[in-house]
């Protein structure tokens, strides 16, 4: 499936051949060079987007067998948010190597920090693994939010300027969109789920917010 | 340091030269533009650096994302060297193969373009300069000798062969300077410019794993191209003393090489799953036993 879901991405972002057709009968596209301060912005947001679903998938992972032995009931659901995560993450794998970015050099620390808080907030209850995924998912909301942001910037100030914007940051734009709409979306799962009974809830989501903070400044620059 | 008259200057032109090429300062593409002025009247002239054009000022070391994002669409950034140098750099390196990466051969490349023999010294590094032009244009030749491997049909051979194919038609770059290449090796190894060529170096690697197809973006990522790095510098160490027809000895050592590394590879990727696999067991039949973890 992610297979499946890599080469769909990968058809939709490649400049199709036949689009050279169309370029022959309109002119073809004015597009302005990247500047350093634009290039060095989305590697960097690529980077720490693809650490970030990296940590997600782990998290998930890691919280399903504690949390379902207790609740069944809440398998489909820790299935299908652990199953749009994957997918997440395979987009920005795709993303990574095809717009050559390195990955954050700390991979391996947030691979085990992640297992860390699913596995321990998933031992606390249910509460609390919901209390877990709705703390990240709000900091990753405003985190795309941001970066949608920039690239709006970005696109605005190219069109003011008088290029045009390729299909390229189109499909960007619209990932980003799409990916930033699944995550608030398990926001709202988890608060369904009676994450704001998890018991000093304040205390859990105001360290996992400070901890997701913390790790987004650094994958922006390691 | 204050920039010394242009009177001053052409008398004691290849003193101050060789001064430049040993000393590099920020100032430098300033003053020595002006030098250049009365053989490039295209640009006005400037003395202050702020004041430059940006393609020039440009030729300083850049201290960017070493990865920088890579746009399909968009066009490229502007290259390491104005269209000027590049001239410059392009005739010399045409007597690199008999004078070496020298004062001469800047000055001889700067003769047959057209200009006065000390016009070489507007090129910011001098002779680091020259060989960062073979370094550049040979790693950008390569994208098009990976066309022609694929177009042979050594496709079907996966990543690694590909890579080995690569590099190996990186180090035949190095075939025609190949006498000259020990003394570009001690340049690039000075103090100041040892930065510009590790990255130099990192980007080939970098390149190599691209045009080879590999998409791996996890820790593998560094650990590739760390030993691609120490292989293929090894390898080009190897290359200046071989004397074998064809550089057939460099191939197989470096063939050895890539196999040591990927036996390296295999072993740290079989201990990863054996711990994982450990781990996942020991936790489930922990669980099964009714342990709350």
């Amino acid at each position: 499936m992610l297979v499946l879901r890599y080469k769909k991405y990968e058809h939709a972002a490649t400049p199709a051949p036949p689009s050279s057709n169309n370029s022959s009968t309109n002119p073809p596209q004015k597009l302005k060079p990247l500047t350093p301060s634009q290039t060095s912005f989305l590697s960097s947001a690529l980077r720490v987007n693809q650490a970030g679903e990296l940590a997600a998938t782990l998290i998930y992972t890691a919280q399903t067998p504690p949390v379902v032995r207790r609740e069944p009931h809440l398998r489909p659901l820790m299935a299908h948010m652990y199953e749009q995560e994957a997918a997440h993450l395979a987009t920005f794998n795709a993303l990574l190597a095809r717009h050559r970015v390195r990955p954050t050099a700390l991979y391996p620390l947030w691979s085990i920090l992640a297992t860390g808080l699913g596995w321990s907030t998933a031992v606390l209850g249910r509460e609390a693994a919901m209390a877990c995924t709705e703390a990240v998912e709000t900091e990753i909301g405003g985190h795309y939010n941001g970066q949608i942001r920039q690239l709006l910037e970005m696109v605005a100030g190219w069109e003011a300027e008088g290029y045009d914007v390729g299909d390229e940051f189109r499909e960007l734009i619209g990932t980003l969109r799409r990916i930033r709409d699944e995550e608030l979306e398990h926001l709202d799962h988890a608060v369904e789920h009676d994450a704001q009974k998890a018991e000093p809830h304040w205390l859990l989501t105001g360290a996992i917010r400070a901890g997701c903070r913390g790790a987004i400044w650094v994958s922006e620059r390691v | 340091m204050p920039s010394p008259p242009v009177a001053s200057r052409s008398a004691g032109a290849a003193a101050a030269a060789a001064r430049r090429i040993l000393h590099p300062s920020p100032l430098r593409p300033a003053t020595r533009w002006a030098t250049i002025k009365a053989a490039t009247t295209t640009r006005t002239l400037t003395t202050s650096r702020h004041h430059l054009p940006a393609s020039l000022s440009a030729t300083t070391p850049t201290r960017t994302s070493s990865r920088p994002y890579h746009s399909y669409s968009h066009p490229p950034p502007p290259g390491p060297f104005t269209p000027i140098e590049s001239l410059l750099l392009a005739a010399a390196y045409r007597h690199v193969p008999t004078h070496g990466f020298s004062p001469k051969a800047l000055a001889r490349g700067a003769r047959d373009a057209g200009y006065l023999d000390i016009s070489a010294t507007i090129v910011p590094d001098g002779v680091f300069s020259l060989v960062q032009w073979h370094l550049v244009t040979q790693r950008e030749a390569l994208a098009a000798r990976s066309a022609a491997l694929s177009g042979d049909g050594q496709k079907g051979g996966g990543v690694a062969s590909r890579v080995e194919a690569l590099t190996w038609e990186r180090l035949l770059g190095n075939a025609e300077v190949v006498g000259q290449w020990q003394e570009a090796l001690a340049i690039m190894a000075q103090p100041s410019y040892v930065p510009a060529s590790v990255k130099e170096l990192a980007m080939l690697v970098d390149e190599i794993w691209f045009l080879a197809g590999d998409v791996a973006v996890d820790p593998t990522w560094y650990t590739k191209r760390a030993s691609l790095s120490a292989i293929y510098a090894a390898a080009e160490l190897f290359m200046t003393n071989d004397r074998s027809p064809g550089f057939h000895d460099t191939r197989d050592f470096l063939r050895r090489r890539l196999e040591e590394a990927s036996e390296i590879g295999n072993l740290a990727r079989s201990v990863r799953e054996w711990l994982s696999f450990t781990t996942s067991a020991s936790t489930n039949v922990l669980r099964s036993k009714g342990v709350q973890i």
